[in-house]
């Protein structure tokens, strides 16, 4: 059984559908890149597994080790082992970026029936865990991501990944605006929470990353479909010849034959 | 005159008519212009400007009235003990001195603090003098019904130069059985160069329970040119309590003033600060918090007047309001033709828990001047929704995320608040308003 499944997904905004059937198997110990142009649907795509309430499922379903997910609270799924590395994380001025995540962790482990952590044993664990992405001290003692540069944000997501060990890992351009010694970095974290019982997803624009992470699979996204899926090798096509090649005017808009390119 | 403002006037003219034979002509008079004025003032209602938003109906049937006595049982002292900061006091309850309840060891040198009844008996010109400079009768009900009823509060005097590291704390309490009207009269006088912090703590003896009752302080503070007072007003009585509050500053020459308001408590609550600068290079940071929930009405009023040029005025409100819980900012910042290189800034920030919870604002900037740094700002909003997901999708549960959040948003005002018992005490008494504060904060 996948540990991710996502079945003839529809979501919409308001009157606007934004995903439009997406399916999406992903196994236990397996990373899955997807791809795609600007606005075919990826974060929302993430959001919606995460749980965001601003997205309106319209059909179909996530099954998450074969349960339904969709039915759950975002803080019931991450309880679950849902993580989203959001795209943009966002900034929290007054709550400390410790105490919120031993909140959150324990939070979890309530869930799971496990025994808080006090706030000496978390301390240790996260300074432990924090050297995974090289997060300095100071950013833990800081409001959540207040003030912090965008790499920095990137590395305090990864961070949390780190310390809260999610069954089902979405990283939403978690590349994007890192430098070379940061994307490294990051990617060497994320490769160091690679585990068969994990799955991950990985959004990114860029084939680099994927030199660091290396997926089992590569699915392109384009107007709130997925209308191609193959090996690492696709990604090196695409990097190659650009979205245009599977039909794609500029990046921009739905494919030209989306069911067909389908493999 | 309505008949709840008979009754106010007729329970003012009975105390007033006590022991005539022994009290000093100059107080008879205070007490009998204070009647004349609050007589013809009457109570404000909404159409008056300066109460818009407040309707007073919970004290309009004038139901109250003042205590006999004090007392000290050994629940009221279980009570002081729990508000009780270390340093000296004086402890006041319905409105009275409790010796019983009081203590003055460890009063900094250069400190002088006495029970207003004993200062009236042993400083009469002092205080003929200095009584009702700052608030003024002929223009302000309340404070003219204070002056009616005048008998209890509190006198510090800081000698010029004077230091003081511990807090003055003086603690309020309503006990809540009776619908008693207490009329606190503050005076501090602060000599050239001195330094103090004085702690104003407002509660009710029956743990927050019901307790009805009716607070109706006045503070009047002259602080001396280059002299420094940190005021703080924890006003968190039970949730039958009315508070009316006003506290009027005159600052010198080159000195600094700092408030903080908390209101936390009380069915209505008018919490007001008045700042006049008489002195050039004047420095004044007014700080309020104010969190409602139930059908509290929590009402601010703040006042500044740059006078004179070259003065810094900082001000920093904000409100948390839950269920049908109503809050109030109305700030004035003056500033006159003279007043040249003042700067001045001016926030209020609001947060609605709830449907039903409402906030006024209105920040008011009134500038003659024309050399002068000026901003004000108000907001009146919701959580962060994008905030709450976060929280929420580290598996954080909503409520818990809702009170890290708010919390969040008031802990500005909590952390402006040194370290120390000071700061302790707020957010003992901010807790059962305000869960979100995290328990024990370990840095890395
Ligand atoms: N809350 C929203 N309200 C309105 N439109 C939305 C909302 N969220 C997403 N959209 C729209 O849905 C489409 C898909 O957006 P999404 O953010 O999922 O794209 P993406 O593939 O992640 O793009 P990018 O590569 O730029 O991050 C876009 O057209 C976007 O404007
Ligand atoms: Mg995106």
């Amino acid at each position: 059984m996948a540990l991710l499944s996502v079945r003839n997904l529809h979501a919409r905004v308001g009157d606007k559908d934004i995903l439009k059937g997406i399916d999406l198997e992903v196994g236990a110990g397996e990373v899955h890149a997807i791809m795609g142009p600007n606005g075919s649907g990826k974060s929302t795509l993430a959001s919606v597994l995460a749980g965001r309430d601003a997205y309106e499922v319209t059909k179909g379903e996530v099954l998450l080790d074969g349960k339904p997910l969709l039915e759950l609270a975002p803080e019931a799924r991450a309880a679950e082992g849902v993580f989203l590395a959001f795209q943009y994380p966002v900034e929290i001025p007054g709550v400390g970026n410790l105490h919120f995540l031993r909140t959150a962790l324990n939070a979890q482990r309530r869930v799971k029936g496990l025994e808080e952590l006090d706030a000496m044993d978390f301390l240790q664990m996260a300074k432990e865990k924090s050297k995974l992405v090289q997060l300095d001290a100071a950013f833990m003692n800081r409001s959540v991501n207040e003030g912090f540069s965008g790499g920095e944000k990137k590395r305090n997501e990864i961070f949390q990944m780190a310390v809260l060990e999610p069954r089902l890992a979405i990283l939403d351009e978690t590349d994007s605006g890192l430098d070379i010694d940061a994307l490294r970095t990051v990617a060497g974290g994320v490769n160091g929470l690679r585990s068969p019982q994990r799955a991950m997803v990985v959004i990114t624009h860029y084939q680099r990353l994927l030199d660091y992470i290396v997926p089992d699979k590569v699915h392109v996204m384009a107007g709130g479909r997925i209308i191609r899926s193959g090996g690492r090798e696709l990604a090196l096509e695409l990097e190659e010849k650009g979205y245009g090649w599977l039909g794609l005017q500029d990046g921009k808009g739905a494919a030209t034959k989306g069911g067909e390119a389908r493999r | 005159m309505t008949p709840g403002l008979t009754r106010y006037v007729d329970v003012a003219s009975r105390f007033q008519a006590r022991d005539t034979a022994t009290t000093p002509a100059w107080l008879q008079r205070v007490r009998q212009e204070g009647l004349a004025h609050f007589a013809r003032l009457g109570l404000p209602t909404t159409r008056d400007e300066a109460w818009k938003y407040t309707n007073l109906a919970p004290i309009a049937d004038g139901a109250f009235v003042p205590s006999a006595t004090a007392g000290s049982t050994a629940e009221l002292a279980a009570v002081v003990a729990r508000l009780a900061l270390p340093g000296p006091r004086l402890v006041f309850v319905d409105g009275r001195l409790s010796p019983e309840l009081s203590s003055v060891a460890g009063l900094p040198r250069g400190l002088t603090l006495k029970p207003l009844r004993d200062a009236l008996v042993e400083d009469g010109a002092f205080l003929e003098a200095e009584l009702g400079q700052r608030a003024l009768a002929a223009e302000h009900a309340f404070t003219a019904l204070n002056a009616a009823l005048l008998e209890d509060g509190a006198v510090l005097r800081l000698a010029p130069g004077a230091l003081s590291e511990v807090p003055v704390q003086l603690v309020f309490l309503t006990r809540g059985d009776a619908p008693v009207l207490a009329s606190p009269r503050i005076l501090v006088v602060a000599g050239e160069g001195s330094e103090a912090t004085l702690v104003e703590t407002y509660a009710s003896a029956t743990g927050g329970g019901s307790g009805q009752g009716f607070t109706n302080a006045v503070t009047e503070v002259t602080l001396g040119d280059n002299a420094s007072l940190k005021h703080y007003r924890l006003q968190a009585e039970g949730d039958a309590a009315v508070h009316v509050g006003g506290l009027h500053v005159r600052q010198g020459r080159d000195s600094r003033f700092v408030s903080h308001t908390f209101a936390f408590g009380g069915v209505l609550a008018r919490n007001e600060v008045h700042v006049t600068f008489a002195g050039e290079g004047g420095d004044a940071t007014l700080n309020g918090l104010y969190v409602g929930r139930g059908t509290q009405h929590l009402d601010q009023r703040t006042a500044l007047d740059h006078a004179v040029p070259r003065c810094t005025s900082r001000e920093l409100y904000k409100g948390v309001l839950d269920d049908r819980a109503r809050g109030t900012f109305h700030g004035l910042v003056k500033v006159r033709q003279d007043a040249q290189r003042t700067d001045s800034r001016q926030q209020n920030r609001n947060l609605l828990l709830s449907e039903h919870a409402q906030a006024d604002t209105r920040p008011q900037l009134e500038i003659l001047a024309d050399d002068v740094k000026c901003a004000h700002g108000a907001v009146v909003g919701r959580l962060d929704a994008q905030a709450l997901f976060y929280l929420r999708s580290r598996g954080i549960p909503r409520a818990e995320a809702e009170r890290l959040l708010t919390y969040a948003f008031a802990r500005e005002l909590v952390d402006a608040v040194p370290e120390g018992p000071v700061r302790a005490s707020v957010e003992g008494l901010l807790a059962p308003k305000l869960p979100g504060a995290p328990r024990t904060e370990v840095t890395a």
